[in-house]
């Protein structure tokens, strides 16, 4: 079970409340949580990742055991930690308020 | 304590910080910083103090509604130490005055409240040499570090790129809860405390994200982008740019309804005077009507899509929500498929209730 926890403006576009546990088969990356995600939620396609490209959108981090993981491959494999459910992959997402 | 003692009150007197925003995060900001003897506070706010800002920007009370915000700032500032030297810019922090403002100043902290100027305050930082001290908030959550180029990771190098206009709702759309910009903002005091004094760990490189809902605290590691326009290893950006253009945006709520069609609260409120056929179209939220409502039809903007059958295509319809940001999707909806005579009220009740019918509550 992988937990991904979303920005708020994400959790109210797909009508959740608190982090999303996901089941995903194969390998456990950073596209296959994306989607997995995705496929439960198809309103957040194009909001986390480019609808045609599937790139991260620029304003989107993916972070997970602490680390910045936005930069590596999509398909390399997220740490234990995050396919064993202990901590979660996190979106993390450009606020401006103040 | 041992840790300030006499030479860190020194320091602490011989500060100069900016605040750039007396709202929100600004105000607890403000009132640390001088609490705890900064010697020179600059704080720089176009606005003026509005009663839907109370609930949140602690510096103003509800008698200095209408007052410039740096006027009331300074002033609460000297009521807690008037041996603090206040430096007011009543003015928007713009490429035109940034640098020379920020030149003035050991350490920025930023208390605004949009993308365009948190990017141009991060540009002049890194430009003049400056550590940024970082918040944002949004609902419950929070963000917080400290950008201390070079060395450390710059804004850019988080967030190369703003959200396009619209995808992430400002405060006054998605609202936030009153005390989290306290919190963040007594996060960026203690930070810029703590740089002043040389003490501590700073956040540097580290990322603090909140959610007050669930009262959790995450911390997470940021890198430097060695590829970062401002602060890479091969710089493109070497002046202050049109950040409003960069970002896409004249001001966030206006960008949402540029090139709608629009209809003016007085001009709404003389065609129904009239006895015009007007349909009222609110989307926003069910809590949001409990706060303050116009006659006519609701159907929240998530569900417009499903529900668009419900309404009448042969009556002029103006679509309204709090400000008219999300009107303005209303309208660009129902424009897309079909609905020739649809207008977005400008500026949203909160408009109608400034402009027409002052008995309406704004929030």
């Amino acid at each position: 079970m992988i937990r991904v926890v979303m920005p708020a403006h994400l959790r109210t576009l797909a009508r959740i409340s608190g982090e999303v546990t996901l089941e995903v088969s194969g390998a456990v990356t950073q596209r296959s949580v994306l989607d997995a995600l995705e496929e439960r939620y198809p309103v957040l396609r194009g909001t986390i990742r480019d609808h045609a490209t599937k790139q991260r959108r620029p304003f989107i981090r993916f972070f997970a055991c602490e680390e910045d993981r936005s930069l590596d491959p999509p398909d390399e494999p997220l740490p234990a930690a995050v396919v064993s459910g202990k901590e979660p992959f996190l979106v993390v997402g450009a606020i401006a308020g103040g | 304590m041992p840790e300030v003692a006499l030479e860190g009150q020194e320091s602490l007197k011989a500060s100069r910080v900016l605040c750039v925003g007396a709202g929100g995060l600004g105000s607890p900001v403000a009132l640390y910083l001088a609490a705890a003897g900064v010697g020179t506070l600059g704080i720089v706010d176009f606005d003026v103090v509005d009663s839907t800002n109370l609930q949140r920007q602690i510096i103003h009370t509800s008698a200095d509604v209408g007052r410039p915000k740096v006027e009331s700032a300074a002033e609460k500032v000297r009521a807690i130490n008037p041996h603090v030297e206040v430096e007011s810019f009543k003015t928007s922090l713009s490429s035109d005055n940034a640098l020379e403002i920020v030149s003035g100043f050991d350490i920025i902290v930023d208390g605004t409240d949009n993308f365009a100027t948190r990017y141009l305050v991060n540009d002049a930082c890194v430009l003049s040499g400056k550590t940024y001290v970082y918040a944002s908030v949004f609902r419950f959550e929070g963000q917080a570090t400290v950008f201390a180029a070079p060395d450390g990771p710059c804004y850019r190098c988080l967030y190369p790129e703003p959200p396009p206009p619209g995808m992430v709702p400002s405060c006054a759309e998605g609202g936030v809860l009153g005390v989290l910009p306290g919190l963040l903002g007594v996060i960026q005091a203690t930070e810029a405390i703590k740089l002043i004094l040389g003490s501590g760990t700073s956040l540097v490189g580290r990322l603090l994200l909140v959610d007050a809902l669930e009262m959790s605290f995450r911390e997470v590691k940021l890198r430097k982008n060695p590829d970062c326009p401002v602060c890479g290893e091969d710089p493109t950006l070497h002046e202050l740019i049109d950040y409003e253009e960069f970002c896409g945006t004249r001001g966030e709520e206006r960008v949402e309804s540029s090139g709608i069609p629009e209809i003016q609260p007085e001009e709404l409120h003389a065609r129904l005077d009239k006895g015009d056929d007007i349909l009222l179209l609110d989307v926003r939220e069910q809590h949001e009507r409990e706060i303050c409502r116009l006659p006519g039809q609701f159907i929240p903007l998530g569900d417009l899509p499903e529900r668009v059958h419900e309404l009448d295509s042969s009556r002029l319809i103006v679509a309204y929500c709090k400000v008219g940001a999300r009107s303005a999707k209303a309208v660009e909806l129902l424009r897309r498929i079909g609905y020739r005579r649809v207008y977005n009220l400008a500026g949203g009740i909160n408009a109608w209730a400034e402009r027409v019918d002052p008995s309406l509550p704004r929030y």
